[in-house]
C-alpha cells in the first residue's frame, strides 16, 4: 500500500517535468524533420507541439518556416490564433498572424493584426513595417506607403520607419523624397548611409541635379557626406571632394574613417579631375597621420598630382618627403626619384641633374644610375644630345645601352644605334620597353644608309610631342628611300604619328602607301593598321576587306592572328575591348 | 648585310614579317578537305561555321561522328579554303584514297559519318533592343559566323516560330517573375526597362498580366517542338519554360507580378504531363530569392542552398545507333568544369524517366545536360549560363570567344545547332 502510494506521489511530483521533457523531444524530432526537408511530417510535428502549448514561440517559428517551404503560411492561421489567445500580447505571434493573412491576400486583416499588435506596444515600429512589407509583396506601393506614414503619424517621430518609406519612393521612381526619407533615416542610424548611396545611386541622369540641390540645402554635415560619397558614385569625384571637405568630423580618428572610406569609392576613376580628388583625400589624410604611414600617403598624393598635371603640387610634396627627417630611407629616395621624374616631365632636365646631384645617402648606386639614365634622356629629348652622352658615358648596363643606341637614333647615327640596341637586347627595361627598342631595331635595319640625320630630327620632333611635324618630316625621309628599303616602314610609321595626332586622313594614305608589293614584308603590318584605323572610323565593310586581303596574301605572317582577331571585331563576331 | 639577316630573322616577327611554314591546307590535287576537331583543330568553334557556311553554299558535308573527336568531311573546294584560311581554322586535305581509309575506320569501330544536308534556319529569342553579349548561343553563332534570327513574344505569338528548324532560349523566365530579381533590384535602370518592356508587351497582346502571356508563348514553344522543332534551352529558360508549361491555371508568380500571391497549393497543382522534362518539383515560394523550384540543382541564389561548382563528364554514346545523343555530345573533352546559371544543373529526383542524360556530375544528384523528344520534335536542355564565364554576375564584362576558341562548353551547344542539318536517320535515342 505504501508503494502505492509512494509511486502515485512521485508520479503526481514528476508529472510536469515528464510532460517538458516529452515535449522537448517533439519540438526536436520537429525541427529535425524540417533540417532534413521531410515539410509535411515536420509540420505535423510541430502542429503537435503546439496543440500541447499553443504559444510555443519555437515549435510556431518552425511551423512558419515549414509551411513558408511549402508554399502554404495561409495554413497556419488556426495555430497562430491559438498562440494568441494563449498569449494576446505576444509581438512575434502578431507577426505571425499578420504574414498569415498575407499569405492569404486578405490585406483588411493585414492590416486590423498590425494595429491591435501596435495598440500593445504603441512605441514598437514592428508592426508598421511588416503591414507595408506585405503590401510591397504584392506590388502595392501605395498601401505600403499608408502603412508606413500611419506608423509614422502613430509613433510621432518624423523619422520613423524613414528607410522604407525612402525603399518605397524609389519603386515608385519618387527620387527626392526618396533622398528625403534617406536622409532621416541617417540621421537616426549612420549605418544606413551605404543603403542610401546604393539605392539613390542608381537614380537616372535626369534626377541628379535636383537631388544634389536638395542635398545643398540642407545642413548637417550627414547631408555632406551623402552628397560627397553621391558624387563620387556619378563620376564626380572633385565635388564629391569639395563636399566631404566641408563637413569632416574633428576627431581625428572619425575623420580618418571618412576618407578612407571615400578615397575607396573614387580610387578606380580615371582622369585628371578624379586624379586630382584622390590626391587631395590622400593629402587630407596625411594631415591627420603620423610617421611612416603619412610619408606613404604623400607619396600617393604627388604620384596621384603628377596624374592629373599638377606637377607644382606634386613637386612641393615631393620635396617636403624627400627632406623629411622622419621619412624612412627608401621613402626619401623614392621621393627623390619621383621628383627627378616630375621634373623631366615638365621639361626641366637642368634643374633634375641639379636635384640628381644634391642627393644624399638614401639614394642607392643604382638608383643613382637609373635617375641618371632619366636626365640623360630629358636632356635628349630637348635635343642636347651631347650633354646626354657626357651624362651615360660611363654606364656600361644594357640599360645604359638602350638609352645611348636612342640617342644615337635621334642623331641618325643608324649604325651606332643599330649596334647599340642590339646589344642592350632583350633584357634592358620591362618588357614593353624592350618591344619598343626591338621595333625600333626592325625599322631602321631595313635601311641601308649608316646615317640619316634627317630621319633622326624627325624622331626628335615625335619625341617631343610634335606628331604633325614629326609625320611630315618622317613622310620626307621616306619618299628618298627605295621602296624596299626602309620607305614603306617609314610610312608606316609616319600613319601611326599621323593617327595619333588624330589626322585620319593622312593616317589612311600613308597606311596604303606602305602597302605596296615592293615590300611585302611591311605590307601586312600596314594591312593591320588600315583596317584597325577603319574599324575605329566605322567604316566595318572595308576594313573587312581589308584584313581579308591581309589574311589571304600573307598567310604565314606573323600578323596574322591580330589580324583575325581585328576582323573578327569588324563583322561583330566578338565584341570591341 | 648582317642587318638585313637580322630583319628576316627576329624583329620581323614585330612588323609581321615572319614566315612560317606553309599549311597543308594549300598543297593541290585532294578532292576533300578534313576539318580535324582533335587538338589539332586551332579554332573548333569556328569549324562549325565552316561546316555550316559549306552547307549554306549547297556543298554536299559529312560529320565524322566520333572520328577524331567529331571531324567535319567537306569538298575540297577554293570557297573553303579562303573560308578556312580567313578564319583560322586548321583542314587537312585528303584525297580519294584516303577518304576510303578513313570511310574503313569509322565502319569498324564505334563511329558514323552522318550526312548533313539542310541548313538549319535558326531562331534565337531574345528581347528586343538586347546586348549580343549576354547570351551565350549568340555568342557562340556570332564567333562561329552562323546566320541566326532574333524573335521575340509577338513573333512567337503570331505563329512565326514556323518558319525555323531550330531555337534557342536563354535566361528568359517564363514565369514571368523577371528572373525574381524585382525586389533584390528594385530600382536599377536594366530591371525598370525589362519590367517596362514586358508590361507593354503583354498589354499590346491582350494579356493582363506578363506571367499570363509568358505562358502563353511557352505554350507556342511546346507546341513548335511537338509539331517537329528542334528547342535548345540553357540557364534559367530550361527551368522556368517546364515550369510554365506544368502550370495551366495555376498562379505560380509572386504577387509583384501579377498582383495576386502565389497560389499556395500551386506545388502539388502542377501538371507535370505538360511539362518537357521535369516532374514533381517544388516551387520556391519567396518572392526575393532569385531560385524558382528544386530542379535546380546548385540554388546559385540562395544563401543557405548554394552548392560549389564541380566538373560534368559528358556520356559515350553509340554513333551508329545512338546518333543523336553522339551528335550532341561530340567533344574533344569529356570531363568539363562546370559553370553558374540562375537555373545552373537539373535534379536527378525531378527528371522524367524519359529523359536522355548527356552530361552529368559523377556523385553529385544532379545532371548537366538532358536530351528528350516531344511529337515529332526534340528538345535539349544545358544548365548554366556561360561556358567560359562560371561565376557570371550581372554586369560583368562580356565574354570575347576568341580567347576560349578551343571551348568544349561552347562546342557543345555548337553541336546543337549542326545537329538538325542531319539527314533524318532512323533515330533511336
Amino acid at each position: 500500500m505504501n508503494r502505492r502510494w509512494c509511486l502515485a506521489a512521485s508520479i503526481v511530483l514528476a508529472w510536469p517535468a515528464l510532460a517538458r521533457a516529452q515535449e522537448g523531444g517533439a519540438a526536436r524530432r520537429a525541427f529535425d524533420l524540417e533540417r532534413k526537408g521531410s515539410y509535411v511530417e515536420a509540420a505535423e510535428a510541430y502542429r503537435g507541439v503546439l496543440a500541447a502549448s499553443p504559444a510555443d514561440a519555437a515549435a510556431l517559428f518552425g511551423l512558419e518556416r515549414t509551411l513558408i517551404a511549402m508554399n502554404r503560411l495561409g495554413e497556419i492561421l488556426p495555430q497562430a490564433r491559438a498562440a494568441l489567445a494563449a498569449s494576446p500580447s505576444g509581438g512575434p505571434i502578431h507577426g505571425i498572424l499578420l504574414r498569415a493573412w498575407a499569405a492569404r491576400g486578405d490585406m483588411d486583416s493585414v492590416r486590423t493584426v498590425a494595429q491591435r499588435w501596435a495598440a500593445i506596444d504603441p512605441d514598437d515600429e514592428t508592426p508598421y513595417r511588416e503591414w507595408g512589407l506585405a503590401a510591397l509583396a504584392r506590388r502595392d506601393a501605395s498601401e505600403a506607403q499608408r502603412a508606413f506614414l500611419a506608423g509614422r503619424q502613430r509613433l510621432g517621430r518624423p523619422d520613423a520607419l524613414a528607410a522604407e518609406l525612402a525603399q518605397t519612393a524609389i519603386q515608385q521612381q519618387d527620387w527626392p523624397t526618396a533622398l528625403r526619407e534617406w536622409l532621416a533615416a541617417v540621421g537616426r542610424v549612420p549605418g544606413y548611409r551605404s543603403s542610401a548611396v546604393a539605392t539613390l545611386g542608381q537614380a537616372p541622369d535626369a534626377s541628379r541635379a535636383e537631388l544634389l540641390r536638395l542635398l545643398q540645402a540642407e545642413r548637417g554635415p550627414a547631408p555632406r557626406r551623402l552628397e560627397a560619397e553621391l558624387r563620387a558614385r556619378w563620376g564626380d569625384a572633385a565635388g564629391g571632394f569639395e563636399a566631404l571637405s566641408a563637413a569632416l568630423p574633428q576627431n581625428r580618428a572619425a575623420a580618418i574613417e571618412v576618407l578612407v572610406g571615400f578615397l575607396e569609392q573614387i580610387r578606380n576613376q580615371p582622369g585628371p579631375a578624379a586624379r586630382r580628388a584622390q590626391a587631395q583625400t590622400l593629402v587630407a589624410l596625411a594631415d591627420r597621420s603620423a610617421g611612416p604611414q603619412a610619408t606613404r600617403f604623400r607619396l600617393e598624393a604627388a604620384q596621384a598630382f603628377a596624374d592629373a598635371g599638377d606637377k607644382t603640387a606634386a613637386r612641393r610634396l615631393l620635396e617636403g618627403v624627400a627632406t623629411d627627417s622622419i621619412a624612412a630611407g627608401s621613402a626619401a629616395g623614392s621621393a627623390a626619384a619621383t621628383v627627378v621624374g616630375v621634373l623631366l616631365a615638365e621639361g626641366k632636365p637642368e634643374e633634375a641633374e641639379g636635384k640628381l646631384a644634391g642627393l644624399g645617402r638614401g639614394v642607392t648606386p643604382p638608383e643613382r644610375a637609373a635617375l641618371a639614365r632619366q636626365v640623360a634622356w630629358g636632356w635628349a629629348r630637348t635635343g642636347r644630345l651631347g650633354r646626354a652622352d657626357t651624362l651615360l658615358a660611363n654606364d656600361s648596363t644594357v640599360e645604359g645601352f638602350a638609352v645611348r643606341g636612342r640617342v644615337a637614333l635621334l642623331r641618325g647615327d643608324l649604325a651606332t644605334a643599330s649596334e647599340l640596341l642590339t646589344e642592350a637586347g632583350p633584357f634592358a627595361g620591362t618588357r614593353e620597353e624592350a618591344t619598343a627598342r626591338t621595333t625600333l631595331l626592325a625599322l631602321i635595319q631595313t635601311i641601308d644608309a649608316d646615317s640619316l640625320p634627317a630621319l633622326g630630327a624627325a624622331l626628335l620632333r615625335l619625341e617631343q610631342g610634335d606628331t604633325a611635324e614629326a609625320m611630315t618630316a618622317i613622310e620626307r625621309v621616306a619618299d628618298k628611300l627605295p621602296p624596299d628599303g626602309g620607305a614603306a616602314e617609314l610610312r608606316l610609321l609616319a600613319g601611326a604619328a599621323a593617327r595619333s595626332a588624330g589626322r585620319t586622313a593622312d593616317a589612311e594614305r600613308l597606311f596604303r602607301a606602305a602597302l605596296e608589293p615592293a615590300s611585302a614584308a611591311s605590307a601586312s603590318a600596314a594591312g593591320l593598321a588600315l583596317g584597325r584605323l577603319l574599324l575605329e572610323t566605322d567604316r566595318a565593310a572595308e576594313a573587312v576587306q581589308v584584313l581579308e586581303q591581309l589574311i589571304l596574301a600573307h598567310p604565314e605572317s606573323a600578323l596574322i592572328p591580330q589580324a583575325r582577331r581585328t576582323l573578327d571585331q569588324a563583322r561583330g563576331a566578338v565584341p570591341r575591348t | 648585310m648582317k642587318r638585313r639577316v637580322f630583319v628576316a630573322s627576329s624583329a620581323s616577327a614585330l612588323l609581321g614579317l615572319g614566315w612560317g611554314v606553309r599549311p597543308a591546307a594549300a598543297r593541290r590535287g585532294a578532292s576533300w578537305l578534313l576539318v580535324p576537331m582533335d587538338d589539332a583543330q586551332t579554332d573548333h568553334l569556328k569549324a562549325y561555321g565552316l561546316a555550316f557556311r559549306a552547307l549554306e553554299r549547297g556543298e554536299r558535308t559529312e560529320w565524322l561522328l566520333n572520328y577524331r573527336f567529331g571531324s567535319f568531311l567537306l569538298p575540297a573546294g577554293s570557297a573553303t579554303t579562303r573560308d578556312a584560311s580567313l578564319n583560322g581554322v586548321a583542314v587537312e586535305p585528303v584525297d580519294d584514297g584516303g577518304v576510303l581509309a578513313i570511310r574503313a575506320e569509322i565502319a569498324e569501330g564505334n563511329m558514323d559519318a552522318v550526312p548533313l544536308e539542310k541548313v538549319p534556319k535558326v531562331a534565337v529569342y531574345v528581347p528586343p533592343n538586347t546586348p549580343p553579349w549576354d547570351d551565350a548561343v549568340t555568342m557562340a553563332l556570332n564567333y562561329a559566323g552562323m546566320a541566326f534570327e532574333k524573335i521575340w513574344d509577338p513573333d512567337v505569338l503570331q505563329g512565326g516560330l514556323k518558319k525555323y528548324d531550330w531555337l534557342h532560349l536563354h535566361h528568359e523566365d517564363f514565369t514571368g517573375q523577371y528572373s525574381k530579381f524585382y525586389l533584390n533590384y528594385a530600382g536599377a535602370p536594366w530591371l525598370r526597362e525589362m519590367v517596362q518592356r514586358n508590361t507593354s508587351t503583354a498589354a499590346a497582346l491582350g494579356y493582363a498580366t506578363v506571367p499570363e502571356e509568358k505562358k502563353a508563348v511557352a505554350r507556342a514553344i511546346g507546341a513548335y517542338v511537338e509539331q517537329g522543332g528542334f528547342l535548345f534551352a540553357m540557364c534559367t529558360a530550361t527551368e522556368t519554360l517546364d515550369l510554365a508549361l506544368a502550370s495551366p491555371g495555376v498562379d505560380i508568380s509572386a504577387g509583384y507580378a501579377d498582383g495576386t500571391p502565389v497560389d499556395p497549393d500551386a506545388t502539388n497543382r502542377l501538371a507535370w504531363d505538360h511539362a518537357l522534362a521535369f516532374q514533381n518539383a517544388r516551387l520556391e515560394p519567396s518572392p526575393t530569392t532569385p531560385v524558382f523550384s528544386d530542379i535546380d540543382g546548385h540554388q546559385v541564389n540562395s544563401l543557405d542552398r548554394r552548392q560549389p561548382l564541380g566538373s560534368f563528364q559528358l556520356f559515350n554514346f553509340s554513333a551508329k545507333i545512338d546518333p543523336v545523343a553522339a551528335m550532341l555530345v561530340q567533344n574533344h573533352r569529356q570531363v568539363i568544369p562546370d559553370f553558374y546559371g540562375l537555373t545552373t544543373s537539373f535534379t536527378r529526383r525531378t527528371l522524367k524517366p524519359s529523359v536522355t542524360v548527356l552530361a552529368d556530375e559523377a556523385g553529385a544528384p544532379w545532371v548537366k545536360y538532358i536530351h528528350g523528344d516531344r511529337g515529332q520534335g526534340t528538345w535539349t536542355f544545358f544548365g548554366g549560363h556561360d561556358p567560359e564565364d562560371p561565376q557570371h554576375q550581372i554586369g560583368d564584362l562580356p565574354t570575347d570567344l576568341a580567347l576560349h576558341p578551343h571551348s568544349p562548353g561552347y562546342r557543345l551547344i555548337l553541336n546543337n545547332v549542326l545537329f538538325p542539318a542531319a539527314k533524318k536517320k532512323e533515330l533511336k535515342t
